[in-house]
Order: structure tokens, then sequence, then C-alpha cells
């Protein structure tokens, strides 16, 4: 075996992705920083403004920051509510006290598996307040008047779009959970038994600290996740999405209007200000970095 | 409390969450069954008879095609990105060379960044290229996926055993055989739990195609349903079947695929 002649081997193995990668990730993600310090509507030619649409970002006009609020605000309630839930059942699924295991995983699991465009669109339905599911069954038993304008008041909707993501996503955090509950090693909790530790207890002081590498992965990935919703709300609230006018934008008050919706509107939908999109995506990486940084921050610091 | 009624109380309590989950499908499916106007005028809990005139409205918008076109984006997107992240990884985890660690470093910056971050350009790009009138543009991105990387990486250091490789490059086997032969063979569950994830992500991808897809027989799934909405604003009914009808095969797939899924998501990169 030459060692010489396998020098080559690793970059051989590494090439396609470093390639594709440059082409198709590291060209477009630094001609878009380009563009967005220009106007461009894309068919005129670009007009190099600096960092004015970086300052524009800060003009209410942009709806950029209250777009990056309503974004974190559905990821700060939807993502404890998934970690709880999907602690909970994934403990459950994992105790010797339950039947049909596999059943449920799946059950749980199916909501996570679904196009988020027909996640919203079934929710629109469910919600309507004329033909709604929800509606009905609640004129049924008489427990209101007359149907509910859910989608038309901001409460309403946002809560709707919360219900919504928890149903989608506690089978998502509950697979990681149970992923993270077998890898546990099975003796630690059966020493703490014999000593005597009940098993809420042992649960607390055992299973919840070694599961911690899991909850890091989910709340990182929750969050980064959280900051490219894009197709339920815009499916919840605009029907068939697809540049309707009818709706306005973001929903009632743009109370739903998250940021990567807010990139789409500005680039390719009610107007096509490339340059402007393009600095909202930027803008938002910038929170994303912001957010990762405390994280890891925060891990770095427990550790120490 | 002994231990039969635990059973029973642990059990209901998931059946209970199950209800919760499976009944927005179960009211979808049902609602695909009925007359466009039974929907406005009653609650419908069971199925109806109208399942066969639905489907023939459906029919009638090409959604075939737009199942097919959906099938070959997410089948070549799993495909490539599967066999380059596994090359990456098999680099990464058994292999040395200059500068591995700022490297990875730089692939798992890659995982922060928002795929909408390129967005703009990328299209513009694609435009370029020429190949935005086909269906490349939407397999493209797919081929380097930092997560698939990462996820080979983590899943090869615990699971290939330095010595079989290394006795195989003895015996004389190529590097590429070493891979193709022994190296695949070990990462078989990371492969089944990349390839679910990724099907499933290019499956539901809905912003890349809204923006760069314009004709009508390129549509792919999620693209498909919303014109289904469009044309048919009326008939709810309809756009409802051809929700359930978008979320079949995807249903399926996990059906199938989830003992090994969850094997693998326990025998991979969740060990932190």
């Amino acid at each position: 075996m030459n060692t010489a002649k396998r020098k080559w081997v690793p970059y051989f193995f590494l090439s396609p992705y470093l390639l594709f990668y440059v082409v198709l990730g590291l060209i477009p993600i630094v001609f878009s920083f380009y563009v967005s310090l220009t106007n461009w509507d894309g068919i005129s030619g670009k007009t190099f403004v600096g960092l004015s649409n970086y300052k524009f970002l800060f003009n209410p006009d942009s709806y950029f920051f209250q777009s990056v609020g309503n974004t974190l605000l559905f990821i700060a309630m939807t993502l404890p509510l998934q970690i709880i839930f999907g602690l909970a059942i994934a403990s459950l699924l994992y105790s010797q006290f339950v039947k049909w295991k596999a059943f449920f995983q799946l059950i749980n699991f199916l909501p996570y598996i679904v196009t988020p465009v027909a996640v919203g669109l079934m929710f629109n339905l469910l919600f309507d307040w004329q033909a709604g599911f929800v509606n009905k069954v609640l004129l049924h038993f008489g427990l209101i008047e007359e149907g509910i304008y859910w989608l038309g008041d901001p409460v309403y909707a946002r809560m709707i779009i919360v219900l919504m993501l928890f149903w989608k996503g506690f089978g998502y955090t509950m697979i990681f959970f149970l992923a993270g509950l077998a890898n546990i090693p099975k003796d630690l909790n059966e020493a703490a038994q014999v000593d005597g530790a009940s098993g809420f207890r042992s649960f607390w002081s055992i299973t919840l600290p070694l599961l911690k590498p899991v909850m890091t992965f989910i709340i990182i990935t929750g969050i980064i996740g959280g900051f490219q919703l894009l197709e339920e709300p815009m499916l919840l609230l605009g029907g068939s999405g697809m540049g309707s006018s009818s709706a306005v934008i973001g929903g009632p008050e743009r109370c739903c209007l998250t940021t990567v919706w807010n990139m789409y509107d500005t680039a390719y939908g009610s107007t096509t200000r490339y340059g402007l999109g393009a600095a909202i995506a930027y803008g938002l990486c910038v929170i994303i970095a912001i957010f990762s940084f405390i994280g890891v921050r925060l891990q770095r610091g427990d550790q120490e | 409390m002994n231990s039969t009624a635990r059973t029973t109380l642990a059990t209901s309590a998931i059946a209970l969450l199950s209800i919760f989950a499976l009944l927005p499908f179960y009211i979808m499916i049902v609602m695909g069954t009925y007359q466009n106007e039974d929907l406005f005028q009653r609650i419908v809990l069971i199925p109806g008879h109208y399942l066969w005139e639905n489907l023939k409205t459906v029919a009638a918008s090409r959604f075939d095609l737009v199942y097919w076109n959906s099938l070959i984006v997410s089948v070549a997107s799993t495909l490539l990105s599967v066999f380059v992240s596994a090359f990456a990884g098999f680099a990464f985890a058994k292999h040395e060379f200059k500068y591995k660690n700022k490297i990875f470093g730089a692939v798992l910056l890659t995982m922060m960044i928002p795929g909408q971050l390129g967005l703009v350009a990328y299209v513009i790009e694609m435009r370029y290229l020429g190949v935005s009138g086909t269906l490349l543009p939407l397999i493209m991105p797919w081929i380097a996926n930092a997560f698939g990387v990462f996820w080979m990486t983590q899943f090869m250091k615990g699971a290939i055993p330095t010595e079989v490789l290394e006795s195989a490059r003895m015996d004389g086997c190529s590097d590429i055989g070493v891979f193709f032969r022994i190296v695949l063979a070990f990462i078989y569950p990371a492969i089944t739990t990349l390839s679910l994830l990724v099907f499933l992500w290019s499956w539901n991808n809905y912003l890349l195609p809204l923006i760069i897809i314009n004709k009508p027989e390129l549509y792919t799934i999620p693209l498909g349903i919303t014109s289904l909405g469009n044309a048919y604003r009326t008939d709810l009914a309809a756009q409802i079947l051809g929700l359930t009808l978008g979320t079949i095969p995807v249903l399926i797939l996990f059906a199938f695929g989830s003992k090994s899924f969850i094997r693998g998501l326990t025998a991979g990169s969740v060990k932190g």
C-alpha cells in the first residue's frame, strides 16, 4: 500500500459534495448578497444602492421586525408544548406499560409527514366560518350563537397557527426523545430502583439530564426550522396562496406574517423587489446566527 | 396501583392523544367522499357516496402528471443526496487530511444557514443555465446536503470498524471498492433514515417550485394541490380529495419504513 498514492483519496470522496456546494450553495449565497445591495426588479438593470435596503428593514413599512416578532412568538409558544408532550409520550411509550408501541409511534408521527401545504389547507377547512367542522360542532351543541370568524381575528388566527404547528410537530420531538431514551443504559435506572428511588425521582435525576443532548438538538433545530415557517400560515390564511390578492398578506393586521413569507411576498408576490427580498433573507440569517450563538454559549456555560 | 391498571391507564392516555393526531386526517378523508353542497349543510362523520365523482374531477386536472413529477424529483433528490453525503461522510469519518476539522466545521455552519438565503440568486442562476423550464432546479439543491454529510459522518464514526477497512485494503481492494462493498453494508440503517427524510422534505417542498416552476405540466404535489384550489374554488370536496391523495405516498412509505427509520435514529447521531 503506497501512502503517497493514497493522499488524494479523502479529497476524491469529498469532491462531489464540495463541488456541488460551491456551485449550488455558495455562489448563490454570495451573489444574493450582491443583489441585496442593489435595487432590482429582475427586468431592468440593477442599480447599486449600498446598504439602503438594510436600512429600510428598520422602517415599519418593510414589516421586517413585525414578521420576525411573529415568527419568534410562534416558536416561543409551540416549541415548549412540543417538548413537554413529545417527552411525555415518548416516556410512556418507552415504559413497559404501553401495548402496541410501534402502532402508536407511527400514528403520532403521521402529522409530521403531511405536506405543510395540506396542513394549512386542512386547518383552513376545519376553521372556516361557514363550512368549517369546528364551528358546526360548536353550533350543534349550542355553545355559540353564530359561527366564529376564526381566521379574521388576530388572536384566534395566532391560536390556530400554534395549534396547527403543535399538532404537526409533537410526533417529531417524540421520535427523537424515543431515540434518546433508547441510548440511556438500562442499568442506571435499575440501580436507582434498587436504591429505593421513585419512578419520578429517577426520571428527574437520571433520565432528564441524560436526555440533554437530544433536548439541545431539538431546541436548536426547532428554532432554525421555526424561522423557515411559511407554508402553513400562508395556506391557512391565503387559501390558494398563489399570490392571491383577495386576502391580506399575513392575515388580519399581518399578525401571522412570518419572515420567509415576507421575503417571498417582497421578491415574488405583491412586489418584485429582489434586492429588498435578498436583504430580508440576510437579515433573517443574522437573527438566526445570534440565536445559535446564544445557544452555543449557554451550552458551553453549562459544561464549565 | 398494580401493573394491569397502569397498562390500561397509560395505553388509554396514548390512545386519546392518537385520536387528536388522527382527527384532522379522518375529517379530511371523510369530507372528500361527499358532494360539495353537503359539506356546507351538515356535519359529516361517516364516509359518503360521492368519492368516485370527486375522483373524476381530480383526474380531469391531470393529477397523475403531478404525481409523476413529484416522484421523479423526490427519488432523484434522495439517491443523489444519500450517495454524495455518504461519500463525504466516509472522508470525514475514516480518513485524515489537512484542514479536516476546519472543513467539517464549515459543513456544520452551513447547516445553520437558512435555505432561503441564496434563493434569489439561485433562481437567476438556474435561468442563466437554461434549466428553469425543467425539474432539475428542484433536484439539485439536495445534492449538496450539509445535514446529510453531518448525519453520515456521525454514523460512520461509530458503525465502521477501522480494522475491517484496513484488512480489505491489505487484500488489495481499491478505495472505491471498499466504499461500495464494505462501507455501504455497514451504514444501511443510516441510509434508510436519511433517504426517508430527504424524500419527505423534497416531496413536501413548496417555496422553490412556487417560485421557479411556471408550467402546470411541471407542477409537483404541493403546487398541484394549491392549483386544484384555484381551479375548483367552488368544489371544496374535490380539493380535499386532492389533499388526501397527495398525502398517501408518504404515509405508505413511513408506514413501512418507520421501524428502520427509528432504528437508524437510535443508532445514529442523537448520541450528541
